[in-house]
């Protein structure tokens, strides 16, 4: 074995395997992947050290309710140094009841060609459900 | 009992992801008339606030949010001619099923035919974990955090230290980071993380956030708000080990020291307990201890995966709906015990001469080189061998056994 350099260590999240991937670098500078057992290891592990993605969620208050928030999410996964750009993005937005799951509520967010959707169904304060439960609505429980 | 007692086939107690699963499948497996009680005033149970994704990869083959989970399975329901009570509580539940419950109708007795058990479980709190120290505010168990922030909005503090490392512990710590709260470190007292891998690499390493593991906060200081704890590394036993405490400065502690199913109601019931994992006894039907109740999700074990809750949600409703409808196992059981390295074996008995039966366990430590077997305790025979790269105990396992068993087993995991 060459004299390589460590880089990181990772599992592979693709199926239950789980193979456990050491990532290293050799002495011409490139990057090497050891343990996997399929051909989907090597660019796993290549993504997740040179170009890691990344989705995120949270939540956002609704207007036009009295204390109701809608959790959100990206449509697909971001470069991961996009994080908290997205996030000061989001944490402008006041989306207007009702709010329905899969809605976009920002659109193509700062170019990454990811949308923040809305998770879940929010109604103004007054609206029942259209489905799910019964007179049930979203508002935590107090 | 005074007054007209109600009727049901099936009464579902608890609409989280295991109940609402059970309630479909005891109506497409025949129950005419199924009723699922839900405390809460929305479905979903603790899927609300896991606004993360990860959800549904195994039951909707795409990975969604809990709520978006959350609100599938309850549309899934609402196409069903269910019964849905939300806002209304099980008081109690009798050995003959007979259901005592409060809702905005009022106080009412439900007779019911079979009931699944699928109240899910709660999180294990400072007082149950015995933290010295003053009491100010400050302390929350990670999931009420998680409430918090997520529900309503809150803001719990501005430099956090989280005890413990469970998925919602970790989940929690890049939740705060994204509100801008420093997070000053992740404590676990095991030589282990408790979470997922992916959840420490995505939650903790992602964001610079240190893990320290062999590690537990000893005193919890502050008068009116937390104002510092301090840590200690633990030795083998693991008690703190003095001479390695330090001040961590920090206003807020969050606790993802555990889950404990929420058996209360299967006690009043008389279901028997396993002291391995929290929850009811069961043989592969999903049966307890009292004919006619079944139990599935988290108060029946911790699970990691809410998918697995809701596919033993599915087999309980299935069950619990032929039951109503007059079916009645045979008479042998037959123990299965956990061996060697294994934490517990579910389910726990099994109906002799029963085959295709599908065992989920926990193994107590990480093993490498893992080899899994299902030996009879009798004859030595093994019925099913297999081998993992290496197990954690974070991770539930299943294991199937093909053929016809009609003495007790062992469970065992050898490196």
């Amino acid at each position: 074995m060459n004299e390589r350099a460590f880089v990181d260590r990772l599992t592979c999240v693709l199926c239950p395997v789980g193979c456990e991937l050491e990532i290293g670098r050799d002495a011409a500078g490139e990057l090497r992947v050891e343990g996997h057992q399929c051909d989907k290891g090597v660019p796993f592990a290549l993504e997740e050290i040179l170009r890691p993605k990344r989705n995120l969620a949270t939540s956002v208050p609704v207007r036009g309710t009295a204390a109701k928030m809608v959790s959100v999410r990206l449509s697909a996964p971001v470069p991961r140094e996009m994080l908290f750009p997205v996030l000061a993005e989001i944490a402008k937005l006041r989306p207007e009841a009702p709010v329905r799951r899969g809605q976009v509520l920002l659109a193509d967010v700062l170019g990454t060609g990811a949308d923040v959707i809305a998770t879940r169904h929010q109604g103004a304060d007054s609206e029942e459900r259209p489905s799910g439960a019964r007179r049930s609505d979203s508002e935590p429980r107090s | 009992m005074k007054g007209p007692v109600e009727t049901c086939d099936v009464a579902v107690i608890g609409g989280g992801p295991a109940g609402l699963a059970a309630a479909l499948c005891a109506r497409r497996a025949g129950a005419g008339t199924v009723l699922v009680i839900e405390r809460e005033r929305a479905l979903g149970g603790i899927l609300n606030q896991c606004v993360h994704d990860g959800f549904g990869l195994f039951l909707y083959k795409e990975t969604i949010s809990g709520p978006e989970y959350a609100e599938r399975l309850a549309e899934d329901v609402a196409r069903e001619p269910i019964k849905v009570e939300t806002g209304a509580m099980v008081l109690d539940l009798s050995p003959d099923r007979v259901l005592r419950i409060n809702s905005r109708e009022g106080y009412r007795l439900v007779r019911a035919g079979a009931v699944v058990l699928a109240m899910g479980c709660r999180e294990r709190t400072r007082d149950m974990i015995e933290i010295p120290g003053t009491r100010p505010a400050g302390v929350f168990t990670a999931g009420l955090a998680q409430n918090l922030v997520n529900l309503r909005n809150l803001r719990v503090g501005n430099e956090a230290v989280i005890l413990g490392s469970g998925d919602i512990g970790l989940i929690m710590a890049r939740r705060l980071v994204f509100e801008g709260i420093k997070v000053k470190g992740v404590f676990e007292i095991l030589p282990w993380p408790g979470g997922l891998e992916r959840n420490v690499r995505q939650c903790l390493t992602d964001f610079g956030i240190p893990l320290e593991l062999g590690a537990t906060v000893v005193e919890i200081r502050g008068r009116d708000r937390v104002e510092s704890v301090v840590v200690s590394g633990v030795d083998e036993a693991l008690a703190p080990l003095p001479g390695t405490e330090r001040i961590i400065p920090c206003d807020t502690l969050l606790l993802s020291v555990g889950l404990i199913p929420e058996n209360e109601l299967s006690k009043r019931a008389g279901v028997e307990l396993s002291p391995f994992t929290g929850g009811a006894v069961v043989d592969e039907r999903l049966m307890t201890s009292v004919p006619g109740v079944f139990s599935c999700g988290n108060v029946l074990h911790i699970h990691d995966v809410a998918d697995w809750a809701s596919f033993e949600g599915l087999a309980a409703g299935e069950r619990a709906a032929r039951y109503a409808a007059g079916e009645r196992g045979p008479g042998r059981t037959i123990r299965v015990s956990a061996g060697t390295n294994v934490k517990y074996v579910l389910p726990q008995l099994l109906t002799a001469g029963t085959g295709g039966v599908e065992w989920s366990f926990r193994v107590k430590r990480p093993v490498r080189g893992a080899r899994i077997e299902v030996t009879g305790k009798t004859s030595g025979r093994v019925y099913a061998r297999k081998k993992y790269a290496r197990l954690l105990p974070s991770e539930l396992q299943k294991i199937k056994v093909q053929a016809a068993v009609d003495e007790d087993l062992e469970v065992t995991c050898h490196e």
